[in-house]
């Protein structure tokens, strides 16, 4: 019997997919390999295998740009029609939209830092099969801060707080929290960033961070932004599997990884959470019209998917779940209240405003969280008296930052929600403070890095900031003094009353 | 349903966001400016990277190439994300339709021999040289300084990619749908002697940790690329028979026309500069005459490569090539040697 030569086949999907990115590479011999990729190898990361990398989808560039351009078109198509409607009257509030300045001024800036360091990975990772997944991540998350601006500009034209959210999100105290979380992973290796922004980011938490918020504004009439949400899904799921196939391919290639990935998760977790603590309070105050607490968040998007979900899986790998997960689930009794009471006391110098809880959000709060009749109603009804009494209290002083997640040292001891918590380190003779034993494991392992850090409130004692004064600072800031404070008598509510009083007058709303 | 009309005409506070205010006055910003001017962070890094603890995580100093202003340049094609994705979905399915022509009508199989083996062994094996674009770009997208120049170098990026697709799809179809012709383009790339100088000077390219000299040399090395094998063997195809060659070359002088519009503002922007003008014609024209003498005797095998097979005299396109080159840069106030 005598076997034909066969015929070359015709391509698969998975190897036409392969011929149109992973095949496009070589192996240089003109340059080393080592000057090729020069930043693959400090981290203590192996490799050996870069073809095991499964391509976590298979998107060509003009598959790519044709789905991308018809979603941006149907979400372009939205904000100019709410522009052109006066949509923004149809919100429950304008005090709704200090959720979008938090998200304009911290978390906008952040989809931009990704945008660059996923260019980073593009060009510097070895495989090319991880090297393209992560250059389309990089054009989404341009797509990202671009569309979030152009959904916000047009409440910019109308509200207060929006107006120099970069210029903010470079110096105002609160934002270093968000600001310093990318720093700091994208000034880590490439794997690390993997782990902190792929996986931990995009992954772990980013249901925590993103579902809030895009739910909040459907619960409250913010059809753009809620449209963005939408349209930005199809690529926030591709980015997840992006950061999954990344931690199961370090964790496959090489056992020695284990250990340098588990501590990237703790790390990660620890930070990532940290800085949902402005998420929190965002969910439980901040919403006019409540979508879920954030113990029920956390309890459902972390503790039931990711630790009843995700880690079982990775068990097998070796992975536990992160270091002090214990005290985040503690926590989310005391987290939003802690956090949202201390911006209150310090809104005076923030770019958005705060109040009082009403009677009927009070009552919410109290029917979500058993611990908040005892530990948070008494401050807000002595509050109630003192606004009454004419004096609505504002913090004058500066707080004490952690120095890892530079949030106010507000937390308080694991057991015990009256005692702030207080934890430190030495370093070169110097005392370095924490909010709690998550971040002081972080500093104790890399005290070089942290010790760098851009502290506001340091700062601010340097005289870095513009002067001395709470409005030198504030004038550095670029604040405006309608765009913090108190929500009730500020310029957006006296607004938000006059433009509906003439909504009624002319017929309209 | 309810139908609301809302007639009342309510004054907006503010036109844009301060930033764009400050630096075009108080008017409208468009979509562009709204979402690329200012948009990276300039001060209070935090702390240095790891793998280069010498710079911060953004900095002009990535690049002996500087601009004083980063915002002095903007694109011509005032392409933000949704801009940009339209107009290459546009590009693609136009492409995708004349690729799906050409298979309907056979006309890779009716394609002279001698043009046969020029798109194998010539044009193919660009392929590569078009990811190692991808790599270049996507890192000058990171380390440039200020958006107006990244957001163009990651466009061109991800452009880049889409050519060497696009090459690849034609490679694929030109081999009945199997990945043959692609695996020897790969074998000519690898090991073939008239692409080894090429290939060299493609892997000293990505290797520049300059992001702005690696982005010139590619750049010049491009304009003689592209003037060789898709505007010169274009008119050559058309009067040689081989038509559907100049049906795929169309598509890369349309994008490379689109790439050249960013490009040469850029230059212009750099030779303007107040503060670094006359540095940056320095290292521009030192990194032009660098790259055009590597590059042409890199390209002039392959060229000799093709002439053999359709002598459409791409050696001579070449060394004209080169000269306009030189010119274009005088034309900038960059003087090169030759």
């Amino acid at each position: 019997m005598t076997i034909a030569p066969k015929a070359p086949r015709k391509l698969s999907m998975k190897d036409r997919y392969s011929a149109l990115t992973r095949d496009l590479a070589w192996d240089p011999s003109y340059v080393t390999n080592e000057e090729m990729f020069p930043f693959t190898n400090f981290e203590g990361i192996t490799i050996h295998d870069w073809s095991k990398w499964e391509d976590p989808f298979r998107l060509t560039v003009d598959a790519y740009t044709k789905y991308q351009a018809e979603k941006d078109k149907r979400l372009y198509a939205v904000l100019d029609g709410f522009a052109q409607s006066q949509g923004h009257l149809g919100l429950t509030d304008a005090s709704y939209l200090n959720a979008m300045k938090l998200f304009i001024q911290g978390v906008s800036p952040l989809e931009y830092q990704a945008h660059r360091n996923f260019a980073y990975l593009a060009r510097h990772l070895n495989g090319p099969g991880p090297r393209f997944a992560a250059l389309c991540q990089s054009l989404d998350e341009i797509r990202h801060i671009q569309t979030e601006v152009h959904t916000l500009s047009n409440y910019n034209k109308l509200y207060t707080g929006f107006h120099s959210y970069v210029w903010q999100h470079d110096r105002v105290w609160y934002l270093s929290v968000p600001k310093s979380f990318f720093d700091d992973a994208v000034s880590a290796g490439p794997f690390e960033f993997l782990i902190a922004i792929g996986f931990s980011f995009e992954y772990l938490l980013t249901n925590l961070l993103f579902v809030p918020f895009m739910s909040g504004a459907s619960f409250n009439g913010d059809l753009p932004t809620m449209t963005f949400g939408f349209s930005a899904q199809s690529d926030e799921s591709r980015h997840m599997t992006l950061g999954l196939e990344a931690i199961k391919f370090l964790l496959e290639q090489d056992e020695k990884n284990v250990p340098l990935v588990q501590h990237w998760i703790d790390k990660w977790f620890w930070r990532g959470y940290r800085l949902l603590a402005l998420v929190a309070q965002m969910l439980d105050y901040m919403l006019p019209r409540k979508v879920m607490s954030w113990k029920e968040a956390f309890d459902l998007y972390f503790e039931q998917q990711m630790l009843g979900g995700l880690f079982v899986d990775l068990a097998y790998y070796g992975i536990t779940p992160p270091k002090f997960v214990e005290q985040a689930k503690e926590e989310k009794e005391y987290l939003s209240h802690q956090v949202y009471w201390t911006l209150y006391q310090f809104s005076h110098a923030a770019s958005f405003t705060t109040s009082i809880p009403t009677d009927e959000h009070m009552e919410w709060l109290s029917a979500n969280y058993p611990k908040f009749d005892e530990l948070y109603k008494p401050l807000w009804e002595k509050e109630k008296r003192n606004v009454a009494a004419g004096g609505r209290h504002f913090d004058r002083g500066l707080p004490e930052l952690c120095s890892v997640c530079q949030i106010p040292m507000l937390f308080t001891e694991p057991g015990d929600p009256t005692t702030i918590c207080q934890r430190h380190s030495d370093f070169e003779g110097e005392r370095f403070n924490f909010c709690s034993d998550g971040c002081k494991n972080i500093f104790d392992h890399e005290p070089e890095k942290y010790v760098q850090a851009w502290l506001p409130v340091h700062q601010i004692f340097q005289g870095n900031c513009g002067g001395a004064s709470i409005p030198d600072v504030l004038a550095w800031y670029r604040m405006n003094p309608e765009d913090g404070g108190e929500y009730l008598g500020s310029t957006d509510h006296q607004n938000w009353l006059a433009w509906h009083d003439m909504a009624e007058k002319t017929g309209g709303n | 349903m309810q139908i609301e009309l809302r007639t009342q005409v309510i004054e907006a506070n503010r036109k844009t966001f301060a930033h764009l205010v400050e630096r075009y006055g108080d008017r409208p910003a468009s979509r562009y400016e709204e979402g690329s001017i200012g948009i990276q962070a300039e001060a209070n890094f935090h702390y240095r990277p790891l793998w280069g603890p010498d710079k911060d995580i953004y900095s002009p100093d990535y690049s002996v190439l500087k601009l004083a202003d980063p915002y002095s340049f903007t694109d011509p094609r005032q392409f933000y994300y949704a801009a940009y994705v339209t107009s290459r979905a546009d590009m693609h399915e136009s492409f995708g339709t004349t690729l799906a022509y050409l298979e309907k009508r056979d006309l890779f199989g009716r394609l002279p021999e001698a043009w046969k083996s020029l798109f194998q062994d010539v044009v193919l094996p660009f392929r590569h040289y078009e990811a190692a674009g991808e790599m270049i770009c996507a890192n000058a997208c990171r380390f440039g300084w200020g958006t107006s120049t990244t957001q163009c170098f990651g466009y061109a990026a991800f452009d880049r990619i889409g050519n060497a697709q696009l090459l690849s799809r034609v490679g694929i179809s030109f081999a009945g749908g199997t990945a043959e012709s692609l695996g020897l383009a790969k074998t000519d790339w690898l090991e073939d002697a008239a692409f080894q100088g090429l290939r060299k000077h493609v892997e000293e390219m990505i290797v520049d940790r300059d992001w702005g000299t690696a982005m010139v040399a590619l750049d010049v090395t491009d304009q003689l690329i592209y003037a060789m094998l898709f505007d010169k063997l274009d008119d050559a195809a058309i009067t040689s028979g081989a038509g559907s060659y100049s049906l795929v070359a169309q598509h890369l002088s349309g994008w490379f026309a689109d790439q050249r519009r960013w490009f040469d503002a850029l230059y212009k922007a750099g030779v303007a500069d107040p503060e670094y003008g006359a540095a940056n014609v320095a290292t521009l024209a030192a990194v032009v005459d660098k790259t055009l003498a590597t590059a042409v005797a890199a390209l002039t095998p392959i060229a000799a490569k093709g002439d053999a097979l359709v002598g459409a005299g791409l050696g001579d396109v070449l060394a004209g090539a080169a000269d306009g080159i030189r010119t274009k840069f005088a034309g900038l106030g960059i003087t090169t040697e030759a």
